[in-house]
């Protein structure tokens, strides 16, 4: 190869390191390329490492990722770039000029071990957004045990520093000289050839009861929430209990809750609400277990085997032409239905609606800062037949950013993504 | 020689304060097979590692021992220190004193007995590791996509680019149809323009042989003509078949005039379709989920294309009522709700069903149905077409058969693995896109096409030699009786049969080292090169102490 | 005397599952027995019956095989020959006069640390029950 290639022409910017922003990362680092792989949040792994298992085969989802996420760190071509996201875009396809904006951690990732030994002794305690405030953490925190990089964190606007207390407790109980006061937000600009959105999706609100989760329908849950009382690392170690810390003798599944209000099928709610029936028989002796159906949509070779042999565990199934309506009732959920023409209720200790998958937090802002367009619902819009471009040349789209899939397509996806990097940038 | 060098790492007070690390160090200096044991407080720091990295260097060691956090945490990390200083990085071993005794034993005594086991059967054990050297073979950057349906033609687009050479097969009489997966006329006629493109139409695989990196596609041109085409990789996109509704008596297909299909409408031109009736028609049914009981999966495009129809119908004869019969309404797409609507405004109806038959019905047809309140009800119509499901293709056993790939229940291929590699497959280098995996639409056969793409384009790069991974098993020849035990053990198809030398050989390409055949071998022939017999059992005699 | 027992157990596990899962025991701090020594393994299938019969005979009290669940094996099909290996290998136990209660097999996946620290405690006091190995200290057995 004679010809002399302009500056970062071959490097890639990946943003979001959830499962599409980590298999196309790798797929490109195993091209050779140099990518930088960004993230907002302190650790990686998106909504991936919130499940407990994944469809279809019920198998554990950190320990499905966990060699993914390895290479990632270990990957001397990926570059893993946390509490960062991006300022500015400049340039254009083939030669990008990106702004990140680094927030500061206070915890030096070098020094740091992960022993924890800094999180008992801060004063701050707070909801957890990671397990959906259903538990408390620190300022300085993790977001749950096993999340990598296995460093904390202090949010510096709950911590007492800054409200002008000099509390210097964690760094007092550090061993290992991890933590840095000093530490601050950074600016860096890098020089890329293309750039692969990876932003994944928001699990949204529509057609949850706006009070669901607090008062009268403190058992009605959304589907982060249920996951998170499976998950063996979270608030009751697996164990799922009601707010009042009951086992449910009866959980209701709701289908389709949002669909009507957002104007399209969320794809995969079907097999997780399968799923969820499935965490059910497994925890919760003699459970009773409904779901509320509208329309069963299980494309593909995987999804109604998987369906039909939940439903034959026993669950009760109800086929009704509109989601019912769900009401607070005592310590339970009432569900109203109209099924074979007849208004139907049932009182249940527990219910989980279907939530919705929405575009992510701040994707219009960030369509905007790319010059990509979005949907009428707010996804990043794809280039007609190039299902993992963007409206814009020299960048790529894979994962929920585009709409609903479910995981094995968000992985084709980040692949489809990676090889139209290849191919514009030279290979 | 300058022997095993011992570090141990004291993780600050997380190794030190649980394990007397003092009297670990003094036993092992007893026993008298290390040259020396040093300690340091945190090795994996920057510190850490140029300590141990000159004094390595210094004292010349051939193989090392690091009592440390996990090998998980670290062990790239002081492989890479090892190499740095020209020390193979094999001959490491790393012994895991902090998350497997450190921090899961609260008694010192009984913590500091299992690290001195630990340890001990490290130090045994490293004396048999070989410093195993990384070899690169020549690659053939090329790739071979076999069908000429959507899936092929877009994957055979993406992947065609400088420095390779990608060859299209467009496969005869092994089973695939023109139909609705034909690729775009245009799309055929640019790939045909490509220099870096070769189409063959109309041609017959015989064979595939070979493996990643170098594979050999017999194949027998329309002209009759026998040739070999070199690749590297292979693409499958051999496409499925419509399920065929004949012989179900209950959809009178094949049976009463005035059923046909969707596929055999799919394309056709403004104007009628033709319908399967001389009568006039004035009302049609269009029947969903046609197969999808029998085959036991919902194929997900189905709904959509009979809508489609619908559609076009209705827009060439506004007059003719169209009604859809269905179980389900399977609308995965985010546009596809809308389009749903749209058909319902359209003037189509929707009905839902449990059960549906289609009957003669005087000179006409009926459709009787039993609905979702478990009533039942009948529609009488001119004619009925029916939305079938997709099934797969019989060229897939043979394509298996030739590159010892997996059949699901169902026929279609097998993925590696569902989530975290669909389009990959057991066999290192092949990949299937497209319905001969499985029902596919042509948004999952755009992003399959492009995913196939980003595989082979990131793998086989032009140029580059491909670096074969190190931990990998061997057969040793002399004690090889052939018995072939090891080959049954492989599901990657990477160790064969040698019939003219009577014995087994590990193909390194394609070993993922997990050492099955080494213990499948009842001669110990067959040995993972990491985890050798011998090397296991130093470990299992220090361990029981 | 018996209860001054502490028996000598072998631990073989998988690289991808039961080792990860023995990792996280350790992060969470939970007690394992230290009578439990581990060997790690590529894979579960790795393990060959013949190498434990040796095992057995230097005096090992109890051996636990752990790998990952029927699949969901790294290797695909590896637990599966695994499972097949020992439990023939179980049939040939007491033709050492060995109770094939000494030997285990388990599977625990990379997010099970609770469960491998359940299931090593468990087998260890299950092995302490049925005392010394009968095979060791035969003189004529290196």
């Amino acid at each position: 190869m004679g010809e002399q290639q302009p500056a970062g022409r071959s490097d890639v910017l990946v943003i979001g390191a959830g499962l599409a922003g980590v298999e196309a990362s790798l797929t490109l680092a195993n091209a050779g390329r140099k990518v930088y792989l960004v993230e907002r949040q302190p650790h990686f792994g998106g909504n991936v490492i919130k499940s407990e298992e994944v469809f279809p085969n019920m198998e554990c989802a950190t320990c499905m990722i966990a060699p993914k996420q390895s290479d990632v760190i270990e990957n001397r071509n990926v570059e893993l770039l946390t509490l960062t996201d991006v300022k500015e875009v400049r340039g254009e396809a083939g030669a990008f000029e990106v702004t990140l904006r680094r927030s500061a951690r206070y915890v030096s990732l070098e020094n740091c071990i992960g022993c924890g030994a800094c999180f008992e002794p801060c004063p701050v305690s707070t909801g957890n957004g990671f397990e959906e405030g259903m538990s408390q953490r620190k300022a300085i925190y993790v977001a749950s045990a096993g999340v990598l990089p296995n460093a904390p964190a202090i949010a510096m606007g709950e911590c007492l520093r800054s409200k002008g207390d000099d509390c210097t407790a964690c760094r007092d109980a550090c061993m290992f000289d991890a933590i840095d006061y000093e530490d601050k937000d950074e600016e860096l600009t890098i020089e890329v050839g293309a750039i692969v959105v990876a932003t994944g999706y928001r699990l949204g609100d529509a057609g949850l009861p706006e009070e669901h989760g607090k008062g009268e329908l403190k058992n009605m849950l959304g589907a982060f929430e249920f996951e998170r009382l499976r998950a063996s690392n979270g608030p009751t170690e697996g164990e799922i209990r009601t707010r009042d810390g009951e086992a449910p003798k009866s959980v209701a599944f709701i289908h389709c809750a949002g669909r009507e209000e957002l104007g399209y099928c969320s794809q995969v709610c079907c097999r997780y609400l399968a799923k969820f029936a499935r965490y059910a028989f497994d925890k919760l002796d003699g459970v009773e277990v409904y779901e509320f159906v509208r329309e069963e949509s299980v494309p593909g070779k995987e999804a109604q085997r998987f369906v039909e042999a939940t439903l034959k565990k026993g669950v009760k199934l109800v086929r009704t032409a509109a989601p019912p309506k769900v009401s607070g009732n005592g310590a339970g959920v009432k569900v109203e239905y109209r099924a074979n023409g007849k208004s139907e209720s049932v009182n249940v200790d527990m219910a989980v609606l279907a939530s919705t998958i929405e575009p992510a937090e701040g994707a219009a802002d960030l369509a905007g800062l790319l010059g990509i367009e979005t949907d009428r619902f707010g996804f990043f819009r794809t280039d007609g037949t190039e299902p993992a471009s963007a409206t814009r040349a020299g960048v790529f789209i894979a994962g929920c950013g585009t709409g609903p899939k479910d995981m094995p397509t968000v992985v084709l996806q980040a692949q489809a993504a990676a090889a139209g990097v290849l191919k514009l940038t030279g290979n | 020689m300058p022997g095993i060098g011992l570090y141990l790492c004291e993780c600050g007070p997380n190794i030190a304060d649980s394990i007397d690390l003092d009297l670990v160090a003094a036993e092992v200096e007893k026993d008298g097979k290390v040259a020396r044991v040093e300690r340091f407080k945190l090795l994996c720091s920057e510190d850490g590692k140029k300590f141990l990295a000159e004094s390595i260097k210094e004292h010349g060691y051939g193989h090392v021992v690091v009592a440390a956090c996990s090998p998980k945490q670290h062990q790239t990390t002081f492989e890479e220190v090892a190499a740095g200083v020209g020390l193979n990085p094999h001959m490491i071993q790393m012994v895991n004193i902090r998350e497997q005794c450190a921090w899961m034993t609260p008694d010192k005594e009984e913590a500091t007995g299992k690290a001195l086991r630990l340890v001990r059967a490290a130090v045994s054990r490293v004396r048999y590791h070989r410093a195993l050297e990384q070899k690169e073979i020549e690659c053939n950057p090329d790739v071979v996509v076999i069908g000429g349906g959507t899936a092929g033609v877009e994957a055979a687009r993406r992947i065609a680019h400088e420095g390779r050479k990608v060859h299209l097969l467009g496969v005869a009489g092994l089973g695939s149809e023109p139909g609705a997966d034909d690729a775009p006329a245009e799309r055929v006629e640019e790939l045909k323009q490509d220099p870096l493109a070769e189409v063959h139409e109309g041609c017959t695989v015989q064979d595939l042989l070979g493996f990643f990196g170098s594979f050999i596609a017999r194949v027998k041109t329309r002209e009759e003509e026998e040739i070999e085409i070199r690749a590297g990789s292979v693409v499958l996109a051999t496409g499925a078949k419509p399920f065929d509704p004949a012989g179900f008596p209950g959809y009178g297909y094949g049976m009463l005039a005035g059923v046909t299909t969707v596929g055999e409408h799919a394309r056709a031109e403004d104007g009628a379709p033709a319908l399967g009736t001389d009568r006039p028609v004035k009302s049609v049914a269009v029947i969903h989920c046609v197969g999808r009981e029998k085959l036991g999966y919902c194929s997900g495009t189905c709904c959509m294309e009979a809508m489609g129809f619908a559609r076009r119908l209705k827009q060439s004869s506004p007059e003719t009522e169209v009604t859809e019969f269905f179980r389900d309404l399977c609308l995965p797409g985010i546009g596809d709700d809308g389009f749903h609507r749209e058909t319902e405004e359209l003037g189509v109806h929707f009905v839902r069903f449990r059960d549906v038959e289609v009957a003669q019905d005087g000179d006409g047809l009926a459709v009787r149905y039993q609905a979702e309140d478990g009533s039942s009800d009948s529609l009488a119509v001119d004619a009925v077409v029916l939305a079938v499901g997709v099934k797969a293709g019989p060229s897939n056993a043979d394509f298996a058969g030739m590159l010892n790939l997996g059949l699901d229940e169902h026929g279609f291929f097998q993925s590696e693995h569902p989530v975290l590699n669909p389009v990959g497959t057991v066999t290192e280098g092949v990949f299937t896109i497209g319905s001969c995996r499985g029902p596919a639409s042509t948004s999952d056969v755009l992003i399959q096409a492009g995913a196939a793409a980003g595989k082979v384009l990131s793998a086989l790069v032009p140029g580059r030699r491909m670096k074969l991974e190190t931990r990998t098993s061997e057969v040793a020849d002399k004690l090889c009786t052939g018995c072939g035990l090891c080959v049954a053990a492989c599901a990657y198809g990477a160790v064969t049969r040698d019939d003219a030398r009577r014995v087994a050989v590990v193909n390194e390409v394609l070993c993922r080292g997990c050492g099955n055949c080494a213990a499948a071998c009842p001669s110990g022939a067959a040995q993972h090169r990491q985890f050798t017999a011998r090397q296991l059992d130093q470990e299992v005699t220090q361990v029981l102490g | 005397m018996a209860d001054e027992f502490e028996p000598s157990v072998i631990g073989f596990l998988c690289n991808w599952c039961s080792y990860a899962a023995a990792d996280q025991a350790g992060s969470s701090k939970l007690e394992v027995p230290a009578t439990l020594t581990t060997v790690r393994v590529m894979c579960s299938s790795r393990v060959n019956p013949v190498q434990l019969v040796g095992a057995w005979l230097r005096g090992a009290d109890g051996v636990l095989v752990a790998g990952c669940h029927p699949g969901d094996c790294h290797y695909q099909t590896g637990n599966f020959f695994a499972r097949r290996r020992f439990a023939l290998m179980r049939r040939i136990m007491d033709t050492l006069r060995l109770d094939p209660e000494r030997f285990r097999l388990s599977w625990i996946s990379a997010s099970e640390g609770k469960r491998y620290a359940e299931v090593t405690s468990e087998f260890s006091r299950h092995i302490t029950g049925l005392g010394p190995n009968p095979l060791r200290n035969r003189p004529f057995i290196e």
